[in-house]
């Protein structure tokens, strides 16, 4: 379960400062679907990426399965960020030079998975998302779609409880975007927590909740 | 895990083939000097102690002179004489001594022809030869058969012999010391020597029994006498317990320092010995700082290399990968390139090392010695090697692995 109780969020850059999130209380369920929406700079990314463990709140208190994720250490958030939850980017953020194959294995590789284990694992995952074929193949040489397949196999490879997806479908087409929305909905119907920004009304008609974001805060 | 993290590795040095191959450049300059100098200051070492043992290894020289405080009714200034008979003797009275020689130097007229030298002649007893390494290589050195007989023969150091016969046979030959007949019945093993007490360098002298000699030329005294003690770490005692000994034969101060004054060349020794390896080690330090300058480049590079794969950072930050493993990753991948670079290095110096000994050059190796690629040399510029690595990866690898993981995903 996720639990966010006044969360701010304040970049300073310089002199400047800017707070991207003014305070956002949140509670997302084991097995919930939820979409957050709201218009360019509402901070959503921010909010998404402190969920995600890969940023920490200025202010506020974040639970995650009964952890305070303020106490725990870098390699700790690495532990979470490893197995408890996937994460799913706008631009894919595969490793360029990789292999799907070789992207995909990553998360296994930090988790010291042994080479047979590591084997079966991605095997399953490329055959489930159908780019077994294309393991050999580096990003570049894939479609986006076939990018953001890759990128959600990764994600899913210490099959985390939770997914977070930030804007999966921001840079795909409406085709490819549906297949990657099909899949999220497969992988909720199985029992994960997904959590998921957009702009699309159509993309977040999939989810059961939504969230909108505001200036920093959530609106009622 | 190791076989994907050296495919890793591989990949990441060749993605940029002209950015590696001149860090590497670098690196291996850096171990090339390294080795060469610490190769060259080792062999000159080596040889100027093998030059120094053409004098002797492991001897005393002593040198009878003149008391310097009075003792028992003597004004100083005696002269302190001791014959050869006693120098003989000197075994039976100190224990401790291995081999003892009495000896007698002279400048006499060497001649054969028509052909006529001043060389220096030495009177002294077969023990000499092990002592002053003065090894026949033709024939033989004097032996106690000639002594007994005070015979009038001679073995004569290699110049000697090349200056009176050439290349032709010299064994068996009769020569003339100040008109007296000698017959040569040895020829001295050529050697390398730096230094000689009263007298030519060995290669020029004529060797006789110092028995022949004091008959002929009615010399009583030794001008000197060399021994060599049973066990060279007790060299300063024996020859404390000698001068005693003489001392109270002879009459004078055993406390007298210059009644006798002695030569210890194991004393030279270990001066010397410290001295090169001072020069060694210099030596060394001028060329760590050519491969300081490899490594300074390798940890440039490597900074470039991390500001370049922030993303990559990010990434794998983003999936779980803990900082050790980011830092583990740059740290190997400058390490690997450090030790590609010392193994080039070695290479090349290893060849540079076997063509300085194709050239058959004489005088030169005489001084320089044959530089090799042996464990001293090995195991220091590895040493080196490592030391700057480590450093030179270790910053590089720390700015890599306190990348934050949000800042590096927004590059
Ligand atoms: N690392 C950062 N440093 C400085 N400012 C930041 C940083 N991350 C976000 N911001 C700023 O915080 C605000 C919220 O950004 P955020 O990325 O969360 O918005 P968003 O809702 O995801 O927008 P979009 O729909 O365009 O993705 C923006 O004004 C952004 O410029
Ligand atoms: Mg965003």
């Amino acid at each position: 379960m996720i639990e966010l109780e006044g969360i701010k969020k304040v970049f300073r850059m310089g002199s400047q400062s800017l707070e991207a999130l003014k305070g956002v209380s949140l509670k997302i369920e084991r097995g919930e679907f939820i979409s957050i929406m709201g218009p360019s700079g509402s901070g959503k990314s921010t909010l998404m990426n402190i969920i995600g463990c890969l940023d920490t709140p200025t202010e506020g208190e974040y639970v995650l399965d009964s952890d305070r994720v303020a106490g725990l250490s870098f390699d700790q958030l690495a532990a979470v960020r490893n197995r408890k939850i996937g994460f799913v980017f706008q631009n894919f953020n595969l490793l360029p030079y990789a292999t799907a194959w070789e992207n995909v294995e990553l998360p296994l590789l930090f988790d010291g998975k042994n080479a047979r284990k590591r084997k079966e694992r991605v095997t399953e995952l490329l055959k489930a998302i159908g780019l077994y074929d294309w393991r050999e193949h580096r990003p570049s040489e894939l479609s986006g779609g076939q990018q953001q397949r890759i990128a959600l196999a990764r994600a899913l490879a210490n099959d985390p409880p939770i997914l977070l997806a930030d804007e999966p479908t921001g840079n795909l087409d409406s085709r490819s975007g549906e297949e990657i929305m099909d899949i999220l909905t497969e992988l909720w119907k199985e029992g994960r927590t997904i959590v998921m920004v957009t702009h699309n009304d159509r993309i977040s008609a999939h989810s059961q909740r939504i969230v909108r974001l505001f200036d920093g805060l959530v609106l009622p | 895990m190791i076989g994907i993290f050296f495919r890793n590795l591989v990949r990441d040095l060749i993605r940029q083939p002209l950015r590696t191959s001149l860090t590497l450049s670098g690196v291996v300059w850096g171990t090339f000097s390294v080795v060469l100098l610490i190769a060259f200051g080792d062999s000159v070492g080596k040889a100027q102690i093998k030059r120094f043992h053409g004098m002797g290894q492991g001897i005393v020289l002593m040198f009878p002179s003149r008391t310097t405080l009075p003792w028992q009714g003597f004004l100083k200034g005696k002269p302190v004489r001791v014959t050869p008979e006693m120098v003989e003797e000197i075994p039976d009275k100190v224990p401790g001594i291995e081999v003892i020689s009495p000896e007698f130097v002279g400048s006499r007229l060497i001649s054969y022809g028509r052909k006529e030298f001043r060389n220096t002649v030495r009177g002294v007893n077969p023990g000499f030869e092990r002592m002053r390494n003065t090894i026949a290589e033709k024939g033989r050195f004097i032996n106690p058969e000639d002594m007994a007989g005070r015979k009038r023969v001679c073995m004569i150091g290699d110049v000697l012999a090349a200056d009176l016969f050439g290349s032709g046979e010299v064994i068996g030959q009769t020569i003339f010391i100040d008109s007296v007949p000698f017959t040569i019945v040895g020829v001295m093993l050529k050697k390398s020597q730096n230094s000689n007490y009263n007298g030519q360098r060995d290669e020029r002298c004529a060797f006789i029994p110092w028995t022949t000699f004091s008959t002929l030329y009615g010399y009583k005294y030794v001008s000197n006498f060399i021994f060599r003690p049973l066990d060279l770490g007790r060299s300063k005692a024996v020859t404390e317990d000698i001068k005693k000994h003489l001392s109270k034969l002879l009459g004078f101060n055993p406390a007298d320092p210059d009644a006798i004054f002695t030569w210890d060349t194991m004393d030279f020794e270990k001066q010397f010995t410290t001295f090169f390896l001072a020069f060694t080690v210099f030596l060394g330090v001028i060329g760590s700082f050519t491969l300081l300058v490899g490594g300074v480049g390798v940890a440039s590079i490597m900074r470039v290399v991390v500001e370049e794969r922030t993303r990559e950072i990010g990434i794998k930050l983003a999936v779980g990968a803990r900082r050790r493993t980011i830092l583990w990753q740059f740290f190997s991948e400058s390490l690997m390139i450090m030790l590609l670079g010392g193994l080039v290095g070695f290479g090349l110096s290893a060849g540079a090392l076997q063509a300085v000994k194709a050239f058959p050059t004489g005088s030169f190796v005489e001084f320089i010695g044959m530089p090799v690629l042996n464990p001293l040399v090995i195991v220091s510029t590895v040493l080196i090697l490592l030391v700057i690595g480590v450093v030179a990866g270790m910053l590089p690898a720390r700015t890599a692995a306190s990348t934050d993981p949000i800042a590096a995903l927004r590059k």
